[in-house]
């Protein structure tokens, strides 16, 4: 689409307006629906798990054939926390990039070669897991000790990503070079915030293997300084809830406005909120750790602040997206305070998902800050709350926004149509899986409360009068959990419905466009020097002491603890 | 139009997109999140 431009006067604003979009080449859609397979095919797998566990956790079912539970465990969060979604997320990305500023024929060959590392790290890292040789749960929290291709396989899908990262880096830079004047798409800038976010983050894990877990459970070295392997995990642990997040974001603001008819808010505040996550999602993982001994209160406390400076970009949106609602509906002729809410296109399930994505993101957020509160998080630390949370923010503001974007996204790389009735499926599977995981993640918080440990096997604790009070919240979690095993079977039929069996056709890849009048961006939105140099700072100063400390007051090194779960 | 009028009329309130409803929805967001981490205090102080 051609952009509105202005004439050059002023030099610190950007002069063009909006996105031209690129059309996607068959090669470039083949890429991005081999990444769609892999989610979809860990979706039905991980969901699979889900089911399993929240029956195993309701007391009334016992895993056949010797299954260990720790193993469906890992299963499931390795499956769905780092397989579907960063599947998902780098297929989704690549389809931005493609539609934004293209790729050259060399891009697209290390695009793929990126795709083959990822594909193969995963694969190597599955077969561990399914064999019950990497019980270690998806944190891999040493000194349980898995076999050593599971953590060479992820590894290597860390370096995959890494080279899809660069491809993104390179095409953005091209693009760059070749219009030298002009603001970059929208959607591009976001993915390469979002992939920047990751590398750097991703530097935390890869030290941790390469230097720690890898040669540790090849038996090069006999122990292993647990708490700097937890240290480096949670340095990426928590930009990873940011790495899953942002791309939901970047539907959210860039999106969804062109499916409700509307325009983006603001791009100048779209790109600044992107860069405050860029600075804020790194130096905050000790917020994680608050209950860990070793690590000084003081720089606990600093994290736990920097943390809230998250808020800022969240609340941000927020406002954003209130305000696209709302102009939308009052340029449609809809007035009254909220009458603008009538507009919205709720028998559109491309809209109707991503929006109880986002209103899930009200609580979730909530108990975020609940979780990043230092003193109260000893309230919730390890409990089952926790798993709540994460089931609101990640399994549905993010998942739920995911199938938002595949409704469209699947059938216009396959040349089909989204049908009436695949719209209905997925507004049935919509709502199944929000009455599921309202079931199970309440439950979940409720049972947290009051103190129902999560991760572990089903136990009555030696019939404690406590864990009497459990019983009901973990029935409540398997009926949650039911359904919403039944709508992921849902959403699979549906993806191999707009795969294989919608009528040919051609469905809109929806990009938002600014306002005729909007005000121009300012250049400084992409001092990328800048950007990354603050984020770096950030880094150093949150985590140098912290690290150093870690290693020079080392605690003893821990022994690989093999059994009952681990690599047994 | 002068320059001087063009601006004036650029800043003007009519200009300025109605968001009453997204200054309320927000306030409710902010509301709720404050709520819940003042629930979540007392259960802390409680115990």
């Amino acid at each position: 689409m051609e952009t509105a431009t202005a004439p050059a006067k002023i030099t610190n604003v950007f002069t063009n307006r909006g996105t031209k979009e690129l059309s996607l080449p068959k090669n470039e859609r083949r890429l991005v629906m081999s990444y769609m397979y892999v989610a979809f095919i860990s979706l039905f797998i991980g969901g699979l798990m889900g089911l399993l566990q929240v029956l195993v956790r309701s007391g009334s079912f016992e895993l056949p054939w010797g299954i260990n539970y720790y193993t469906i465990l890992t299963v499931h969060g390795v499956i769905l926390g780092l397989v579907l979604t960063s599947f998902f997320i780098i297929g989704f990305q690549n389809a931005l990039m493609g539609k934004t500023v293209g790729y050259s024929k060399k891009q697209l060959n290390w695009a793929w070669i990126g795709f083959a590392v990822m594909t193969i790290g995963m694969i190597s890292a599955a077969i561990t897991v399914l064999l019950g040789k990497a019980n270690v749960l998806y944190t891999f929290y040493a000194p349980l000790q898995a076999h050593p291709v599971f953590y060479i396989g992820i590894t290597l899908v860390v370096v995959g990503s890494w080279i899809n990262a660069f491809v993104n880096f390179r095409q953005f830079y091209v693009w760059k070079k070749n219009h030298p004047d002009e603001k970059s798409p929208l959607l591009a800038f976001m993915v390469v915030i979002n992939m920047l976010m990751w590398c750097i983050a991703t530097i935390g894990v890869a030290s941790a293997m390469l230097a720690q877990f890898i040669p540790w459970s090849l038996g090069y070295k006999n122990t292993i300084n647990v708490l700097l392997s937890r240290t480096l995990f949670w340095y990426f642990g928590h930009p990873l809830v940011y790495f899953w997040l942002l791309p939901a974001y970047m539907a959210w603001y860039a999106i969804i406005p062109k499916i409700i008819g509307g325009k983006i808010f603001s791009d100048t505040l779209a790109r600044f909120s992107f860069i405050l996550f860029l600075f804020f999602s790194i130096p905050v993982g000790l917020h994680h750790q608050l209950t860990e001994p070793g690590l000084d209160s003081t720089w606990k406390f600093i994290q736990v602040i920097l943390t809230f400076m998250v808020v800022i970009p969240s609340l941000m949106t927020a406002f954003s997206l209130f305000a696209t609602f709302e102009i939308t509906g009052r340029k449609k002729g809809y007035g009254g305070l909220f009458g603008w809410l009538k507009h919205l296109p709720w028998k559109d399930v491309r809209f109707l998902a991503p929006f109880i994505g986002m209103l899930a993101f009200i609580p979730g957020g909530a108990g975020g800050i609940v979780n990043a509160s230092y003193q109260i998080n000893t309230l919730v630390h390890n409990t089952i709350w926790v798993t709540g949370h994460f089931h609101l923010t990640a399994a549905t503001t993010v998942i739920l926004t995911f199938f938002g974007i595949a409704y469209w996204l699947i059938p216009h790389l396959t040349g089909r149509k989204l049908t009436k009735s695949v719209n209905r499926l997925g507004i049935i599977q919509t709502i199944l899986w929000t009455v599921g995981m309202l079931i199970m993640s309440t439950s979940m918080h409720i049972q947290g409360l009051i103190g129902g440990p999560r991760r572990s096997d089903y136990s009555d604790y030696g019939g404690t009068a406590q864990a009497a009070e459990w019983g009901a919240y973990q029935m409540a979690q398997a009926v949650g959990g039911t359904i919403l095993f039944i709508a992921i079977i849902l959403m699979v039929y549906i993806f191999i419905k707009m795969v294989f069996f919608s009528p040919k056709g051609e469905e809109e890849f929806p990009i938002a466009q600014e306002e005729d009048h909007a005000e121009f961006t300012p250049k400084w939105t992409e001092n990328w020097k800048l950007w990354i140099s603050i984020t770096i700072v950030l880094i150093l100063f949150a985590y140098t002491v912290p690290v150093m400390d870690v290693i020079q007051n080392a605690p003893p090194g821990s022994a690989p603890f093999d059994w009952p779960i681990g690599n047994s | 139009m002068t320059t001087e009028k063009k601006k004036q009329l650029e800043s003007s309130p009519e200009n300025e997109p109605n968001l009453k409803g997204t200054l309320i929805s927000v306030s409710v967001v902010g509301i709720f999140i404050l709520v819940t981490w003042f629930g979540v205090f007392m259960l802390f102080l409680s115990r």
